[in-house]
Formats: C-alpha cells, sequence, structure tokens
C-alpha cells in the first residue's frame, strides 16, 4: 500500500472509483498469461491524458514505479510490477474517437479492444491488419507496447506497421505527440518505431491514431496434409521463395493435427505427418492465379491431400480449429508454455528438426506450430509446474531451443516480446553495445527509472 | 487423448471479453480468471476470507460464457458454485436472498405458490414490496402469479392430437409452474399437434440451480433427489425444458453432484442424456408442424439468446432458424442477440446498476428494428427485459413457443 499523502494526492487526480488498493483487488493485477506474478501497492485507472501526466508527475516525485496495463494477456510478463508500485490499467479509457476510412485512419485510446477496432470498421468494408491470436481481449495500448503480429502479419506487417501517430506522456509528465494522419511522413525522427514493442518502458501510449485498410474482395483457403513433416516445411520455404505471398500460412505436426481433429472433427487424416493452413487475398483473378501457383507447388513437395474452403462457415470452421489448438494442448496437462522463436523463412525445416530433437532429447512432449510463412514458430510443452524435475527440463530445453534459433540467423521472440521470460537470453541476439545503447534511450527518457523497472532494460 | 482432470488456468484472458459483467465493469477483479485466482488464493491461505471477496465471488451472472471460450476446459460453474457455498456460509447472505432460498426450499416440502395464489400475493415478498424497485426491476413490472399452478391446473398425463409420434415428459420448472403458464400452454399444445403424449410428473419440483448459486447445498440435494425420483422412472424418448437454466441444471449440474457409488448416480446419468430444450425438439421434429394456411400478414420480431441456451444447448440458432421458417414471422436479428441481459439469477436484484446498463443496451437495440415482439427462452431474461421495459416501448416480451404455437393449424 503506497503512505496515505500519495495516496490522497492520487484520488484527488482520478477519484475514488478510479483507485484500488483492497488486497483481492491488488492480487488480481499481479498477473499476465506468463508464469509469474508480483503484488502492485495500488491499481489506477486513468480516463483522460491529462490524468496519466499528473499520475507520473507524483510518482515521479516520490519515485514510485509505474506499469501500464491493458488486458494482461500478455505472455511474457511484461505487465507484471515486480518492483511493485502502481499499475496503470487501461481498460476503461476505451473510446475510439474517430473512424475516418476516407482518409483510412482510426483514432483510439489505449484501451479499445483489438476485435472492437475491427467491429467499428467492418460496416465500412475496412480492417485492421494486425491480428493477434489474443484479439478478442487484448488492448491496443498492449498491442503497440508489445508489437503484436498475428497470422496475416505475413503478408500485411505488424503493429508498428500500422502505426501513423502516438499521443505519449513520458516518465516526467510531459506530454509527446508524434506522427499524424498522414500515411506519408518523414518529420523528424520515426519514434513510432521507437515506442512500438517498449513494452511501457519508455513512456505510457495515451491514444494512437493507426492505419486501415480496405477489406480485400476475395479470400482462399486451403487445408494442405502431407506425409512428411520436412516436405510440410519445404513446401513453406518453396512457395515464399517463389514470389507469392499468401495473408497467412500455418504451419502443423502431427501431435497437433490431432489434437486439432479431437475437438473439431474436419474429417483430417491423423496419420499425416504435417500440415498447412493456407489462406491468400486480394483481387479474384489474381487470388486464382496465385492459387494455381501454390498447388503445383504443393504438388512438387509431395503434399497428399489438398482441400479448398468451399465456403465462409468452412473457411470459419478452419480457421476455428486452427485457433482451438493451444487450448487442445493446454488441455494435456496442467501448465503449458509456448515460445515463439522466430528463424528466416529459409530455415523453418531445420528449426523444426532441432526443436524435436531437443525436446525429445530432454523426454517432453511437443506440438510445433508456426506461422510458418514468417518463420515463426510455436512450439508449445505441455508441462507440471508443481513437478519440478520436469519443470526444469522444459526450463532447459526451451534455453537450447533459443540457442538454436540464434544460430540459424534467428531471433527470440516474433511476437511475444521479452518482459520477464527472455531477459536474461538478450546476449544471444544483442551485443553488449547493442544493449547498452537501449539503456542509454531508456536513461535519457526516464532517468529515475520509474517506467515499468525490472524488465529487459 | 486422455485428459488430466485437474487443469490450472493458464491465464490466457480469452474469457475475459466474454464475461458480460467484465464488459460493462472492466476491471480485472470481476472477470473469470480473477475469480479462479481468488478462489486459489483463498484456498492457499494467501487472501483471507472476508465479505468483500464474497461481493466479487458473486459478482457473476453463473451464465457460462466463460467456460464455453476457455481452452483449457476449466469448468467454473462448480468452482464459482463451491466457492459462493463457501461464502455463503462464511459471511451469510443478505435478507431477500435468504428469503429466496426458504421460498425455493420450501417449494418442494409445501407447494408454496399454491398457498400464495390463495392469498392474493404477488410473487415479490409483502416485505419487499415496499420497496419501490426490486433490484432494477420496477415492482410494477414484476410479473403476475398464474391464478393456479402449472402443474396443478394440468393432468398428469396430457394425450396426443392427431396420428401419436411417441412420449416425452414436460419439466416444466418454477417460472412457468408459478408465473408463465402462456409458455406451458404452448409447450403442451405444440406437443399434442405434433402427436406427443405428455406426462407431467406431479413430483417434480425446482431445479434447485438458483440455491446451489447461493450455497444452499443440502437444501438443494433435497430437491434434485425428488426431481430423479419423478423422472426416472417413465419411459419417454426425452425430458423437455422450456427454461435453459433448469436444462443446464439437469444436463449438466446433477450428475456432478454425486459421488462414483450414490445409488441416484445412474438415474442421473440416465435422465441428462434425454434432457432437451423443447426449441431443438422442436426443430428435429419441424416437419410435424403445420402452420395455419389463414394467418396473413407477418408479426415483426426480434429475439435475445439466454446465457443458457447458448452455453447448455447452443440452441440460439436454432431458435432464429426456426423463426425465419415461420411463414408468420418477420425475423429481425439485432446485432447484440447473444449478448447477456443481466438478468442471471439474482444478479439483477444483488447488483442492479451493472445489471441495468447491461439491459438498457439491449433494449437500445431492440427498439432499433422495430418489432412488436421480443422473444426468448430463459424466465429470468423474460422478468428482466419484460421488467425493464416500459409500456411506450411497444415491446411483448414472450417465450418463442407462445408464438409457434398461435401460427399452427388447429387440429
Ligand atoms: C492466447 C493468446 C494468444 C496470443 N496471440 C498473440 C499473437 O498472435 N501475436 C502476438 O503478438 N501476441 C499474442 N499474444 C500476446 C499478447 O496478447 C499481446 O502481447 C498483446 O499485445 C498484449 O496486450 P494486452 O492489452 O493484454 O497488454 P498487457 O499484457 O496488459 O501489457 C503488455 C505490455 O504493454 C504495456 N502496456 C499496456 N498498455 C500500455 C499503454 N497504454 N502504454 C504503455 N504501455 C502499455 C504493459 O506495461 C506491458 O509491458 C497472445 C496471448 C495469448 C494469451
Ligand atoms: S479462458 Fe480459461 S485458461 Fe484462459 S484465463 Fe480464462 S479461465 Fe483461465
Ligand atoms: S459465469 Fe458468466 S458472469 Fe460469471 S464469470 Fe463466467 S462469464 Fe462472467
Amino acid at each position: 500500500m503506497l503512505n496515505t499523502e500519495v495516496k490522497t494526492e492520487l484520488i484527488q487526480i482520478v477519484g475514488a472509483a478510479g483507485y484500488l488498493d483492497r488486497p483481492e483487488e491488488l492480487a488480481c493485477y499481479s498477473y499476465d498469461a506468463f508464469v509469474e506474478e508480483a503484488l502492485p501497492d495500488a491499481v489506477i485507472f486513468p480516463k483522460t491524458t491529462d490524468e496519466v501526466s499528473k499520475i507520473l508527475k507524483t510518482a515521479g516525485r516520490y519515485k514510485i514505479p509505474v506499469t501500464g496495463r491493458g488486458a494482461g494477456t500478455s505472455v511474457c510478463g511484461a505487465p507484471i510490477p515486480v518492483r511493485h508500485g502502481i499499475v496503470l490499467c487501461f481498460s476503461k479509457m476505451d473510446k475510439i474517437i474517430e473512424v475516418n476510412t476516407r482518409d483510412r485512419y482510426i483514432i483510439v485510446q489505449p484501451g479499445v479492444v483489438n476485435a472492437d477496432i475491427q467491429k467499428a470498421l467492418s460496416p465500412f468494408g475496412f480492417f485492421y491488419p494486425p491480428d493477434p491470436g489474443s484479439m478478442n481481449s487484448s488492448t491496443i495500448g498492449g498491442n503497440i507496447a508489445q508489437n503484436a503480429g498475428g497470422p496475416r502479419c505475413l503478408k500485411y506487417g505488424v503493429t508498428v506497421d500500422y502505426v501513423l501517430g502516438l499521443e505519449v506522456v513520458l516518465a516526467s509528465g510531459d506530454i509527446i505527440r508524434f506522427g499524424s494522419k498522414n500515411i506519408k511522413d518523414v518529420t523528424g525522427y520515426k519514434l513510432s518505431s521507437l515506442f512500438c514493442g517498449s513494452e511501457g518502458t519508455l513512456g505510457i501510449i495515451t491514444e494512437a491514431i493507426l492505419k486501415v485498410l480496405p477489406k480485400p474482395e476475395a479470400v482462399k483457403t486451403l487445408m494442405v496434409t502431407f506425409d512428411d513433416l520436412d516436405n510440410t516445411a519445404r513446401a513453406v520455404t518453396d512457395i515464399i521463395g517463389s514470389g507469392i505471398l499468401p495473408a497467412a500460412m500455418e504451419l502443423m505436426d502431427q501431435l497437433t493435427l490431432n489434437a486439432i481433429e479431437d475437438s473439431a472433427n474436419l474429417g483430417l487424416d491423423r496419420n499425416a505427418q504435417g500440415a498447412l493452413l493456407i489462406e491468400i487475398d486480394g483481387v479474384k483473378e489474381a487470388c486464382d492465379k496465385e492459387m494455381k501457383k501454390i498447388i503445383e507447388k504443393l504438388k512438387e513437395n509431395g503434399a497428399v491431400h489438398i482441400q479448398e474452403a468451399g465456403s465462409d462457415i468452412e473457411r470459419d470452421k478452419l480457421w476455428t480449429a486452427r485457433r482451438s489448438a493451444y487450448g487442445v494442448f493446454a488441455k494435456l496437462a496442467p501448465d503449458i508454455v509456448s515460445e515463439d522463436v522466430t528463424v528466416p523463412v529459409s530455415k523453418v525445416p531445420e528449426m523444426i528438426r532441432r526443436i524435436i530433437e531437443i525436446t525429445e532429447r530432454y523426454g517432453l512432449r511437443v506440438g510445433v506450430l508456426a506461422h510458418a510463412g514468417d518463420g515463426n514458430m510455436h512450439p508449445m510443452i505441455p508441462a507440471d509446474k508443481g513437478n519440478i524435475e520436469e519443470w526444469q527440463r522444459v526450463e532447459k530445453a526451451f534455453s537450447e531451443i533459443f540457442k538454436a534459433a540464434a544460430d540459424l540467423d534467428g531471433t527470440l521472440s516474433g511476437e511475444h516480446g521479452i518482459g520477464l521470460a527472455k531477459s536474461a537470453y538478450l546476449p544471444l541476439v544483442m551485443n553488449q553495445s547493442t544493449i547498452n545503447f537501449m539503456k542509454k534511450i531508456k536513461h535519457a527518457i526516464d532517468p529515475d527509472g520509474i517506467l515499468n523497472p525490472g524488465k529487459f532494460v | 487423448m486422455k485428459e488430466k482432470k485437474l487443469q490450472n488456468c493458464g491465464k490466457c484472458g480469452l474469457c475475459l471479453n466474454a464475461c458480460p459483467v467484465y464488459k460493462i465493469l472492466k476491471e480485472e477483479q470481476v472477470s473469470p480468471r480473477a475469480k479462479l485466482h481468488l478462489i486459489k488464493a483463498h484456498d492457499q491461505n494467501t487472501i483471507a476470507s472476508s465479505a468483500f471477496l464474497k461481493e466479487i465471488i458473486s459478482k457473476c451472472l453463473m451464465c457460462g460464457s466463460c467456460s464455453a471460450v476457455c481452452p483449457s476446459g476449466i469448468d467454473h460453474y462448480s468452482k464459482f458454485m463451491e466457492m459462493r457455498r463457501k461464502m455463503g456460509e462464511a459471511h451469510g447472505e443478505a435478507p431477500a436472498i435468504k428469503s429466496l432460498i426458504y421460498l425455493l426450499a420450501r417449494e418442494y416440502r409445501t407447494g408454496f405458490g399454491a398457498g400464495l395464489a390463495r392469498t392474493g400475493q404477488k410473487l415479490v415478498p409483502a416485505g419487499l414490496a415496499k420497496k419501490f424497485k426490486l433490484g432494477n426491476i420496477p415492482i410494477k413490472n414484476f410479473p403476475e402469479l398464474n391464478p393456479v399452478p402449472f402443474r396443478k391446473a394440468h393432468d398428469e398425463v396430457i394425450f396426443p392430437k392427431g396420428k401419436p409420434a411417441g412420449r416425452v415428459i414436460y419439466f416444466t420448472g418454477c417460472a412457468t409452474n408459478y408465473l408463465y403458464e402462456d409458455t406451458g400452454d404452448a409447450v403442451i399444445g405444440i406437443l399434442t399437434h405434433m402427436g406427443y403424449e405428455v406426462v407431467i410428473p406431479k413430483t417434480q419440483t425446482c431445479c434447485s440451480i438458483p440455491l446451489l448459486f447461493h450455497g444452499a447445498k443440502d437444501r438443494a440435494m433435497e430437491n434434485i433427489t425428488a426431481n430423479i425420483k419423478a423422472l426416472r422412472d417413465i419411459e419417454a424418448e426425452a425430458v423437455l425444458v422450456d427454461c435453459s437454466t433448469c436444462g443446464e441444471a439437469l444436463k449438466n449440474e446433477y450428475p456432478r453432484l454425486f459421488e462414483p457409488h450414490d445409488e441416484h448416480l445412474v438415474a442421473a446419468q440416465d435422465i441428462a442424456l434425454r434432457v432437451t430444450d423443447i426449441i431443438s425438439f422442436i426443430n428435429l421434429h419441424f416437419d410435424l408442424l403445420q402452420f395455419d394456411p389463414d394467418i396473413t400478414g407477418k408479426i415483426p420480431v426480434t429475439y435475445h439468446a439466454p446465457c443458457h441456451t447458448r452455453n447448455t444447448f447452443s440452441s440460439h440458432l436454432t431458435v432464429e432458424k426456426i423463426l425465419q421458417a415461420m411463414p408468420s414471422v418477420d425475423y429481425r436479428q439485432t446485432p447484440d442477440s447473444d449478448q447477456c441481459c443481466g438478468g442471471g439469477g439474482t444478479f439483477f436484484y444483488e447488483y442492479p446498476e451493472v445489471s441495468k446498463k447491461m439491459v438498457d443496451k439491449k433494449i437500445e437495440s431492440a427498439k432499433a428494428v422495430e418489432v412488436s415482439h421480443w422473444l426468448t427462452d430463459c424466465p429470468v431474461c423474460r422478468m428482466n427485459l419484460a421488467g425493464n421495459t416500459e409500456k411506450k416501448d411497444g415491446l411483448t416480451v414472450l417465450h418463442p413457443v407462445t408464438l409457434i404455437h398461435a401460427a399452427l393449424k388447429q387440429i
């Protein structure tokens, strides 16, 4: 709990209803979807940028840590207040300020849920491309802070590619605004790149201008099975290598395929060793042409069964099945760990071989699932955290998987971020000078280190 | 694949926006994920039992929407129920809730409704009626009691019209028995029209879900065994419910309540297999319905999908399909037809501000599609929707069976 003086000051800013500090309440802001927990001293719900600025000024004066929070769906511990202090929760600062499809942008407050942006745009025939699996819960503030991606980011790019402008409150309480409503804007540093992926360590996002796109005219979806996982991965490399850019290309191994079949009953071949869910979109004629080329490549790589979704309902069914994979795995053991190492697409087959070798060596089960088109792997290991011996094996396996990815010119995280989960592994992919450079930036803007302390910088 | 029994909540947060209470309050502590976290913390003694903890746990409609989306297959229902029981024991219930528990438990022993009706009382206990509002619903908008309880007004066995098709059991629930006889009349009308013999066992009683929600497990068990005894020995192809909450109880909760060797377990499981909601049953035998060709014109209607209908029977889409197929109905969907109305058991009474926000949103969208009838197949939703609409809104709230029955040809 914060002392009475600070508490009174903060309540004056947000009102008593916007300030929580009973133990039953604090406990609920101690976690995200990662495995660690830490209690805050207070949870504050700001409603305006001005309130955020005042809160940061007060926090700065007393040197109290401030950790932003959207929906707490981060899988790397990013919003966990490891140094306690204030959790600044944006779930109630959730207004859509302007929808302007003529000029192709939307302006939102940070607490707006990704799916609500899609809902607001849909009647105009527009969409916002970044589609994290958590889109029904996660907020745009969290999406920007984690630079979130999703299946269709293969073609469309990730959050940073859609942030036209931001309003940010710095640790000092100063309010800065950069970028604009223009798709093209090279006025000064491209500061949005700095804040995308900053995990709440550089500033608090209070408003965002996002680029939106018209929905594609046609969408085609394929479900393809193979009798060899290597062939499956090679088909991905081949298709991307031949210059086609599908909207999404999801790879599943046998274990995952069976898990999906258990829950969705799609009539997939349970003996298949690998499968791909491929989606292309765009102008109808172009889609048809691309589809022909893709099918050619699939056959060259030994595809056994190719099935095209005949209707929107069938298409939804395939995607629902793909999304259910995580859940079905989660049911195999009390806990599940899912990582998101990423490698250049040509290295996908090799990375999969290494993941399987490593997990086998540690006697663990693994489901290999990947946004394969952009090399983003999601190996999932079901295990029991209560079983200390097993959990140690899980940690060792992941540490080797990180090393393998680094070896293959890959990186630690394609979309989940670093947070608490992976800060120890940063040196695998960054030299010390680079880490120091990030620290310098952090120190320059937040000299007292009050913003989300204890994380990767 | 083998499923492990003890699943941990992976804290993925997918249940947040499935939860109608979270969607309104937007505070993590009321979310399903947080409730599980608090229950665990309480079990591990890191969070003490308190009246405030009880308040958080009961800010819940027991609608099951969290379990429906949960990828880890968590059974929120049982966990919440158990925690509600513990909290109720430790911190007591509000007087009004206590009297509800008392009434429903007595339902079995003395048949309170009959007595109430004779003395001309209303559903709302006299002490409470003095207040202008009960929860978010103005007293004047509460439904009147049936003049005679439905089960008392009908024979135990009702014979079909036309060609016999089979035999079904009708579990009427308290709502049809005491408040909404129009629903019961329509159910019987439709079933006999189809050619079904309808058995309404006299010894059936309250399904006891409301008792379980408030932790009165012992009293609930008495009712539950009475129901099992009433239903188990009658040969019939289905046990039909017109209330999806009763359905959820018979289908999912009863079998879970008995220990492996309990003499009632097998009967409970057998009944669970035969339980179907009336809408799905009508849909299954849609070809047996003969609509009245003389009815011209179409009634504009919309539909509210109750949480238990969505999460237990998934029959909300079936209702819409039937409405679209009916010659006398012009079905107009609202964009939020599947959103919770905030009625949820006694939630409207315990948290009127939250509940009111939910129901007002729904009323706005129902008015926007300009209909005369608003259909819903849950009596609590019906009470909540009807209780919060004004005369000038021009919306009559009914169970879908009433309109279906009215459209049938006389045989
Ligand atoms: C089932 C599941 C599927 C997922 N799928 C994907 C996926 O496909 N792609 C992907 O990229 N991620 C995915 N994620 C991870 C996660 O959903 C994303 O990282 C998401 O962007 C987090 O958003 P949030 O609102 O929950 O933020 P939180 O978890 O609350 O916070 C995340 C970080 O953002 C900071 N933050 C929050 N709001 C602000 C603000 N206003 N200003 C400054 N900092 C702020 C926090 O301090 C924290 O560091 C998934 C997670 C789950 C559980
Ligand atoms: S959806 Fe299930 S696993 Fe995910 S947070 Fe909710 S209860 Fe936990
Ligand atoms: S049962 Fe309904 S109201 Fe209760 S936590 Fe689950 S989703 Fe929320």
